[in-house]
């Protein structure tokens, strides 16, 4: 961990070197340049050497005039020399020879001088010996002047140079202190440079191996691993990847994901791309795909994430996880669980059902005595009524009365067996120790049955039974057990029903099912009592002063259900009807 | 600045006084290494080479002046020139060798006028070698002021 401070002294220390690097090294080029410009040679410092040449001019002259008089030179020969004497003034005179001359103080003198030279010239020009003396006499002071000149010519220009040297000197000085600054700005750039360098080459080397290190990883990872710039171009596909989709890593890197694998094209899987590339993560689960050459899918989980730099989104990184084994033990966990649903679901219908059945034994066997005392009753009455009669008729009953009444009283005995049996078959069948009894019933032939035993047991009661309007009918039913529910409900009628009044027994099919309402008239079954009228033990507000246990809806119910069927109240008019209801017989043959 | 013109030195528009001088004293005396030994080289002979103008400032006068005369190479070709040097000779006696390698590396004349007046002999003339100092920035140096030889009258070449 960098602290804050390192860098900032890191940093600071070279830039100040640069700062002061660039101040010397300007000061010394300005140093520089002034030297440079102050090193330009001005013609005055050549007026020692122009001085001179004058001296000798004015001396050679001199020497000519004098030889011109002894004849041993020509006029021409005077002029030459008379013209170059003429040519160094005229030299003085002009531009920055002339300057010099003022500032040493002689300009006056060679202003002489050259009027004078002007004022000779014709005496040059013709000259005759006798002019000789005049004109020596005339240049007699020029070398002396000439002399002069360069002498303080000398002078001035050591004075110049001296100070100039001074000068160059100071700016050397200036200039060599500044570049053994430079060279010390330039040490401590050279260090912090070398230091620089060293920790760069630190840091490219950590990161070459954490580079390394991170290839390492994504190529020897199991889960298969790619990644997409914006243009949706490959740029990273391990080993793994190529494994799952069939491409090697050359063949992957550079082109469009949807041109490697349609797999990339499916729509869950481009929308969880394009998230990622808009910088959000996002993740799949069990996709199916399709390898090539291969029948079954393989299912694999997917993982998108956004590839960031520095805030910026550069592209998005998927990485894909083989989930085949995982799915299959999903679905093979999944089977599983059905089954046991199903197994369950069995279980517990048996369970109800058998739990019904126990209610249902339970029920009976707890109101086994008072199915006794209220089913066995008609019967056992019937019975006991003939074998009174035979009884008080004694000695006077005639062989066909005998018989008579004998046979009503084993018909009804026989018709209590049968209950007996139907009752102890229908305990068996709650408790599952045998199948429904159930088989096609004439329901005509135990309606007149029942309504002839009511008949006798009711002498004075009128009980019609209506013929069915159309078809046979056949129920599919426990005879026993049908006759015992219309029983009831017939003798309820009888028990019930107004005075005076017929009880009508009236059977009717329709579709699946067949109907027999037991209608009689009186005094409608109160509202309060109509919700109750089927619970066992239940007496109706009617009922007071009759005999009864309050269990005979609750048995004709109770054994119609048993057989698919059900006794219910129909709504109150004038008649009070109850309809028992039995499922039709249908026999393959069978074309009502 | 140089320009080159065919002017004819006899037709140029001087002073008549000065310009007769200045034409008494032209003569040029060529010596050493030449075809035919040594040459003296009056006016009409230089005149019949091309003549060229050239423009600079000179380190003994101010501002700039236009100068009329011949290159040296055109000079020392004509006369076939074989050599390192050429030792130019003044008529104060002033000495000065200059590198052969001056005159074909840059423009250098003899110039026999200066801003279109003749050079006279008691100035600079009748000859006076002239670098084109103003166009090139090494001719800006002592070590070649010395070799602007005024009143010239000699060369050798060696």
């Amino acid at each position: 961990m960098i602290r804050l401070g390192k860098p900032v002294i890191g940093l600071s220390l070279p830039l100040v070197a640069v700062i002061v690097f660039a101040i010397l090294m300007t000061f010394s080029l300005i140093r520089m340049f002034e030297v440079e410009n102050a090193m330009r040679v001005d013609a005055e410092q050549n007026m020692l050497w122009v001085l001179h040449q004058s001296e000798v001019a004015a001396l050679r002259l001199t020497e000519t005039v004098a030889l011109a008089e002894l004849g041993e030179v020509d006029n021409d020969a005077l002029s030459l020399r008379f013209d170059i004497l003429v040519s160094r003034v005229a030299l003085l005179n002009d531009g920055p020879q002339r300057r010099f001359v003022e500032r040493i103080g002689y300009d006056d003198e060679l202003d002489e001088l050259t009027a004078m030279l002007q004022a000779a010239k014709p005496m040059v020009t013709d000259f005759t010996p006798a002019d000789g003396p005049r004109l020596r006499a005339a240049l007699a002071p020029l070398p002396r002047q000439f002399g002069r000149a360069a002498n303080v010519a000398m002078i001035a220009e050591w004075d110049g140079l001296g100070g100039r040297l001074e000068d160059y000197r100071d700016q050397l000085r200036q200039t060599i202190a500044s570049l053994i600054g430079i060279m010390l700005a330039g040490g401590i750039l050279m260090v912090t440079l070398v230091l620089a360098l060293r920790q760069s080459h630190r840091q490219n080397d950590m990161l070459r191996r954490e580079r390394d290190f991170s290839g390492l990883l994504i190529s020897s990872s199991g889960e298969g691993i790619l990644a997409v710039d914006h243009a949706g171009r490959c740029t990273l596909w391990n080993d793994a990847m190529g494994a799952l989709l069939g491409r090697s890593t050359e063949q992957a890197v550079g082109r469009l994901l949807a041109e490697l694998s349609g797999f990339f094209d499916v729509a869950p899987v481009r929308q969880g791309l394009q998230r990622a590339l808009a910088g959000k993560t996002a993740q799949l689960r069990l996709q199916p795909l399709f390898q090539p050459d291969q029948e079954n899918p393989l299912h694999v989980d997917l993982r998108f994430f956004p590839l960031r730099n520095e805030g910026e989104t550069l592209g998005a990184i998927l990485f894909l996880t083989d989930a085949t084994d995982r799915y299959a033990a999903q679905q093979q966990d999944a089977q599983d669980r059905d089954r046991l649903e199903e197994l369950v679901t069995e279980r517990t219908r048996d369970l109800d059902n058998a739990l019904q059945r126990e209610r249902s034994a339970a029920d009976l066997y707890r109101n086994f005595a008072a199915m006794v005392s209220h089913q066995f009753r008609t019967p056992l009455a019937v019975a006991d009524s003939s074998l009174q009669r035979l009884i008080r008729r004694g000695a006077r009953a005639t062989p066909a009365e005998v018989t008579e009444r004998a046979t009503r009283a084993r018909d009804a005995i026989d018709g209590l067996t049968r209950l007996v049996g139907s009752t102890m078959e229908a305990a068996r069948l709650d408790a599952g120790q045998i199948g429904a009894h159930r088989v096609a019933c004439d329901l005509n032939a135990a309606i007149q049955s029942v309504c002839a035993r009511q008949r006798v047991a009711a002498p004075d009661r009128q009980i019609i039974a209506s013929n069915p309007q159309h078809g046979q009918v056949l129920a599919f039913c426990d005879p026993a057990h049908a006759e015992q529910v219309l029983e009831n409900l017939v003798s309820n009628a009888v028990k019930y029903g107004a005075y005076g009044t017929p009880v009508e027994v009236i059977p009717y099919a329709e579709d699946d099912y067949l109907y027999v309402d037991v209608c009689n008239a009186g005094k409608p079954i109160p509202l309060e009592d109509r919700a109750q009228i089927f619970d066992r033990n239940y007496r109706g507000s009617n009922s007071i002063g009759s005999a009864g246990t309050g269990v005979g809806l609750f048995i004709a119910r109770t054994l119609a259900r048993m057989q698919g069927g059900d006794v219910t109240l129909q709504p109150a008019c004038e008649t009070t009807t109850f309809r028992l209801t039995l499922p039709r017989f249908k026999s393959p043959a069978n074309d009502t | 600045m140089l320009t080159q013109t065919t002017l004819v030195f006899a037709g140029l528009v001087v002073a008549g006084a000065t310009a007769v001088t200045a034409q008494e004293h032209m003569a040029l005396h060529v010596s050493g290494q030449i075809s035919g030994g040594s040459v003296t080289l009056d006016q009409d002979a230089l005149s019949g080479l091309p003549t060229v103008e050239l423009v600079t400032s000179t380190v003994v006068t101010d501002g700039q002046h236009s100068f009329t005369g011949f290159l040296m190479r055109d000079l020392l070709d004509q006369l076939g020139a074989k050599g390192e040097t050429v030792t130019a000779i003044a008529l104060n006696d002033y000495v000065v060798e200059i590198p052969m390698a001056d005159f074909y590396d840059f423009d250098v004349i003899a110039a026999h006028s200066m801003d279109g007046i003749p050079l006279d002999r008691d100035d600079k003339g009748p000859l006076w070698i002239v670098y084109p100092r103003d166009d090139h920035e090494a001719l800006q140096d002592i070590r070649y002021d010395y070799r602007w030889v005024w009143q010239l009258y000699q060369l050798e070449v060696r």
